[in-house]
């Protein structure tokens, strides 16, 4: 029958039609759920054995067994200390931002992570404390970082991390979305004069700014 | 704040601190560095009448998050440039800082749609370097699983290639049966697509009473299922037109680009992973290896019907297995912690989608020094350029869909 | 006024709800509709009765407009529901009962979405070419026969005015492909115009046999001339225009297989990629629309229009019976109306009720009653419906039109559920290779039948 042209098509609408009849695959869930299978692992609940207590013992076998860290459990250790955590520091806001490599052991030749220079941390310490320690004004303290040092050091945004709480993955990136924040000194055509001079050339700059753009002065729009 | 006449303009779009202000309509495909090599110079460079239409990362049709250039004239593509990337997960070096355990259930996700092949080239890649012996009967629950899964993988083959088409119909009624097939691996392995089920020297859990009547359910009808199937889509013309004569692959430069699997076999040669490099109990079974497009090479049909012929030798193995099931343990007893000598081992396996091997450089400690997995889908993108040369645009989607990549293997 | 104001503030909501609603009432109203029934009223009446046509005509666009959003809730939710069992799937099931509300809630959706257009897009034309997309789809209701003496305005070349109208489609869609500044749309845009251009002439091709048939383009007198029995109808007579205009309605609506304008497979969604909201509605409320339209015109040219299949009066009239008709006079019954209207009722839910009652020991009394009353409820529905069919020939011309362009709807939306694309060249290839020669040949074949028949 295949040399009538179009009794494919036919037959193909034949078979839709056929199947319009039949009972349908859809498990109408939340009424009706679907045959599981008692082996199956995917569902997320400590269980209980049989005289009602938790089967699970927080031995933190499972969280060190863990090959991509998803576990985390919480509670007190023998000595009464709250905030046990054995998991990546995302799933809790702790501050531990090492990442699964340091914690392997493994030498981590990463000059960011392993060897940063150390600077003088009082500027960053006094806008820290002008700013009140919130992270939420984030792009200013880093603007005014950069006014301070010429450039954003990693010291100083690791510092920021560790003080404001504000994860480094977050600042970082903060810093990289914004064209005039840099993290590399100015070059010998771009250097500019640090400290009080530099600030005053930044905030002389901002006021332009402001003027050209039609924003009336002190008003914060 | 001034006003913009421009109405709808994002607010950050006036602050000249942010990054867009100079790259408004600008995002062309072009990238914005000079062409590093000849092939990116004469990709980049426009002749009269052509231009660039980025099939993007975010599209219904590519199998996942994969970006193609594309330079048209009208209609009709000239050239073919795909991106990658998108999915990059660093697997490999996952698998580096991993235990030899846990990488099992790191390289899972590497062609999700047919994971337990993705864990048996390593897992006898370790069991190489470990000198471990595989009992019968988990080599026979492995080919057992494999085989159920090669199905699975070929009948939601047929069902994508059907969806980017156009026919929205068949997609579903693959998803049905391939629900089956996973809810009876789910039964011994306990996951339903990532199965994390191969252990080195055995497999994790054996046949139970759940797995074996799911499967008696489905070997009852698969014979009848698969004749099904096979009529669904062959006798419609649109169909076998959109397929016939597109993206024709001979052997010789099938051979060349590093095809393998279904693709290479539907291109006129007949090599198949189980047959030339036998590999677990395959040497006992009885199969035949199906091959189509002996002259001039096979088309987009030909890899369609080849993997429906696949199908039926799958079934016929199945049987064979379910008739010749050894007794036995399911696994080899091995240390917990497991240090296998230095030393490199390769190991490869027949994939749905082909040749897929990993080769394993250890270096004697718990954590392997180096592991490089040889993807089939990888391998058969670059064939997509080459088949698509002066096709139309709709082809693409058709050559692109009958090759069967999975993005997941393909950025790794 | 302060009185008034410190009184307004000592008012609680209900207070200030009701008061204002009664004084409304109360005084206002009375005071209007005197006014309206001595003054504006009678004037009014004598205008409108002076053009008595205009009033028909606005009554007849009110009403293809208030219908032709409905029909395309109702063809959206079949087009769900229907794929969702071929493919062995339940579809919108949650929002109404049945999922019925879907669809209504899908459009109230499109509403209440951000107004976005991209950078760089034209606004105007924009904003304008859903519009024109949509005004020519509503446009062609205009000369459908809906029953018989329910069409909007009867042109005398009323066929012609449908492939007119509908053309304009295709400026539409380059429109909206063109403004949305996006290659995609572009490509989308200017498959969709090269499809519908090219399948313009065998649609109008295949329709010429039929209009040398009847002699007339006006789409009323089409269906007239099917009036009878079902081998009255034009399908029979031209079996390959109706074929050929069945597949060259198909690419004019952009429907499967022949909806690589909006393929999302390849370029995301065509021409209205940049859309959304209710740009995007009025794109979507269009193309159901037209599916509606070409079902219409399907059962209208060659499927008898508002015909039933067999002709109930012609076999009365062979077994020698006179034609039913109903002759109703509720009012010559008087009083007895009123005791028929209250005791007929009850009684017959007591006799319908009874079965209930006898057959399940356990139903309880109350159950059965308000079984029986639904029962009487159906069987007096029926009763009119039967009686208006029957006594009113509109109405059963109405229902008929309606079965059989649904009966299409479903026909198209299976297609949808079936096929897959076919490729833009092959598209045009079996327009201009395939469609247009048969339609030719068509045409010359009824031609040469009718000067042979009538010499």
């Amino acid at each position: 029958m295949s040399f009538i042209p179009g009794i494919g098509l036919v037959r193909g609408m034949g078979l839709t039609l056929r199947r319009f009849f039949q009972p349908k695959a859809t498990i109408r869930w939340p009424e009706e759920k679907a045959d599981v299978a008692p082996k199956f692992r995917g569902r997320l609940q400590l269980l209980y054995d049989e005289y009602g207590s938790l089967k699970c013992e927080t031995c933190f076998q499972c969280a060190q067994a863990c090959p991509i860290e998803c576990i985390d459990m919480g509670g007190m250790d023998t000595k009464g200390r709250f905030h046990v955590h054995w998991g990546p520091a995302e799933t809790y806001g702790e501050r531990r931002e090492e990442s699964a490599l340091r914690r392997s052991g493994r030498p981590v030749a990463d000059p960011m992570y392993a060897r940063f220079e150390a600077i003088d941390l009082a500027a960053v310490d006094e806008i820290l404390e002008a700013h009140d320690y919130d992270p939420k004004g984030m792009l200013a303290i880093l603007e005014e970082t950069q006014a301070a040092y010429g450039y954003l050091p990693v010291a100083a945004l690791k510092h920021i991390s560790r003080v404001t709480g504000a994860w480094y993955a977050t600042i970082y990136g903060t810093a990289t979305y914004y064209r005039h924040l840099r993290f590399e000194p100015p070059t010998v055509e771009t250097a500019a004069p640090a400290g009080e001079a530099q600030r005053a050339v930044e905030a002389g700059y901002r006021s332009a700014l402001d003027v050209a753009l039609g924003y009336a002065p002190g008003n914060p729009a | 704040m001034t006003t913009s006449e421009k109405p709808h303009q994002h607010p950050s779009l006036d602050d000249p601190r942010v990054m867009l202000d100079d790259q408004i309509g600008q995002f062309e495909a072009v990238p914005p560095y000079p062409p590093r090599t000849e092939r990116e110079a004469e990709f980049y460079s426009l002749r009269d009448g052509e231009m660039f239409v980025n099939m993007g990362p975010q599209h219904p049709s590519t199998h996942g998050v994969l970006r193609v250039v594309l330079k048209i004239n009208g209609e009709q593509v000239v050239d073919l440039d795909p991106v990658l990337g998108y999915l990059h997960r660093g697997v490999e070096k996952l698998c580096e800082n991993s235990d030899y355990h846990h990488i099992i259930s790191q390289i899972d996700p590497l062609e999700y749609v047919s994971s337990l092949f993705m864990e048996w080239a390593p897992v006898m890649a370790f069991e190489k370097l470990l000198d471990v012996e595989v009992p019968r009967r988990a080599e026979y629950i492995r080919v057992l699983t494999g085989e159920l899964l090669r199905v699975s993988s070929h009948i939601l083959y047929q069902g994508w290639m059907a969806l980017d088409l156009g026919g929205l119909a068949p997609i579903l009624y693959s998803f049905i049966e391939r629900d089956e097939i996973v809810e009876m691996l789910a039964a011994i392995t306990g996951q339903r697509m990532l199965f994390n089920y191969f252990r080195i020297g055995g497999v994790n859990g054996d046949l139970n009473h759940e797995f074996m009547s799911r499967l008696g359910d489905w070997m009852s009808r698969a014979a009848k299922q698969h004749e099904a199937n096979i009529g669904l889509l062959n006798e419609n013309e649109i169909f076998v037109r959109r397929m016939r004569d597109i993206g024709r692959l001979d052997g010789a430069t099938a051979l060349r680009m590093g095809a393998s699997g279904p693709n290479l076999r539907a291109a006129g040669v007949p090599f198949d992973v189980r047959r030339a490099h036998p590999y677990s109990v395959y040497p006992e079974l009885e199969f035949d290896i199906p091959t189509r497009g002996g002259n001039g090479g096979g088309d987009s049909l030909d890899r369609y019907l080849l993997r429906l012929d696949e199908v039926s030798q799958s079934i016929r193995i199945i049987d064979q297995c379910l008739h010749n099931m050894p007794d036995g343990p399911i696994m080899a007893r091995l240390p917990r912690l497991l240090r296998p000598r230095p030393g490199r081992a390769w190991a490869a396996v027949e994939a749905p989608r082909g040749l897929f091997g990993t080769y394993v450089i250890s270096d004697g400690t718990d954590q392997p020094f180096r592991m490089k997995i040889h993807d089939p889908s990888f391998v058969h993108l670059q064939l997509v350029g080459l088949l698509m040369k002066n096709n139309l645009l709709a082809d693409t989607m058709a050559v692109m869909a009958s090759l069967d990549p999975v993005m997941g293997g393909i950025d790794k | 006024m302060t009185a008034l104001n410190r009184t307004w503030g000592h008012l609680t909501l209900t207070g200030k709800v009701v008061i204002p609603l009664l004084f409304l009432v109360l005084v206002v109203g009375p005071i209007v509709t005197i006014f309206f029934a001595t003054v504006v009223g009678p004037w009014l009446a004598d205008l409108l009765g002076a053009n008595l046509e205009i009033v028909r005509f606005v009554v007849a666009i009110g009403g293809i407009l208030l219908f032709s959003i409905p029909a395309a809730f109702i063809i959206i939710y079949m087009e769900l529901k229907v794929i969702a069992f071929m493919n062995l799937r339940i579809g919108p099931d949650r929002v109404g009962p049945k999922g019925a509300a879907h669809s209504l809630v899908a459009g109230l959706k499109v509403l209440t979405k951000e107004d976005f257009s991209p950078t760089g897009v034209d606004h105007v034309v924009f904003t304008w070419a859903p519009v024109i997309v949509f005004l020519t789809a509503v446009m062609t209701f205009l000369v459908i026969p809906f029953g018989p003496g329910l069409v909007g305005q009867d042109f005398n070349i009323g066929l012609l005015y449908m492939f007119a109208v509908g053309g304009m489609a295709v400026v539409g869609l380059l429109l909206a492909g063109w403004s949305s500044s996006n290659k995609y749309s572009l490509l989308g845009g200017l498959r969709a115009a090269a499809q519908m251009v090219s399948y313009e002439i065998p649609l109008t091709l295949s329709v010429v046999g039929l209009i040398l048939l009847a002699g007339t383009m006006s789409l009323n007198r089409i269906a007239e001339a099917q009036a009878g029995w079902f081998t009255d109808w034009f399908v029979f007579r031209q079996p390959l225009g109706a074929l050929i205009f069945f597949i060259a309605a198909t690419a004019e609506a952009n429907r499967t297989p022949f909806d690589m304008a909006e393929a999302d497979s390849e370029i995301v969604a065509g021409f209205a990629t940049e859309y959304s909201g209710m740009r995007f509605g009025f794109l979507f409320f269009a193309e159901y629309v037209n599916v509606f339209i070409i079902s219409a015109l399907l059962t209208t040219l060659f499927f008898g229009a508002w015909n039933a299949p067999i002709d109930i009066n012609a076999i009365l009239a062979a077994f020698g019976l006179s034609p039913i008709t109903v002759s109703l006079d509720p009012g010559s019954l008087g009083v007895g109306l009123l005791i028929a209207l209250l005791v007929v009722p009850v009684i017959l839910t007591l006799i319908f009720a009874a079965p209930f009652y006898l057959t399940k020991s356990s139903r309880p009394a109350w159950q059965a009653l308000v079984l029986g009353f639904l029962v009487v409820t159906l069987v007096g529905i029926a009763l009119i419906g039967l009686l208006g069919y029957i006594g009113l020939p509109w109405l059963g011309g109405l229902i008929w039109f309606m079965l059989k362009s649904f009966l299409f709807v479903y026909v198209f939306v299976w297609m949808r559920g079936t096929f897959p694309r076919v490729r833009i060249d092959q598209l045009m290839g079996f327009a201009w290779k395939w469609l247009l020669p048969v339609s030719l040949l068509n045409l010359f074949v009824t031609a040469a039948a009718i000067l042979i028949v009538k010499s």
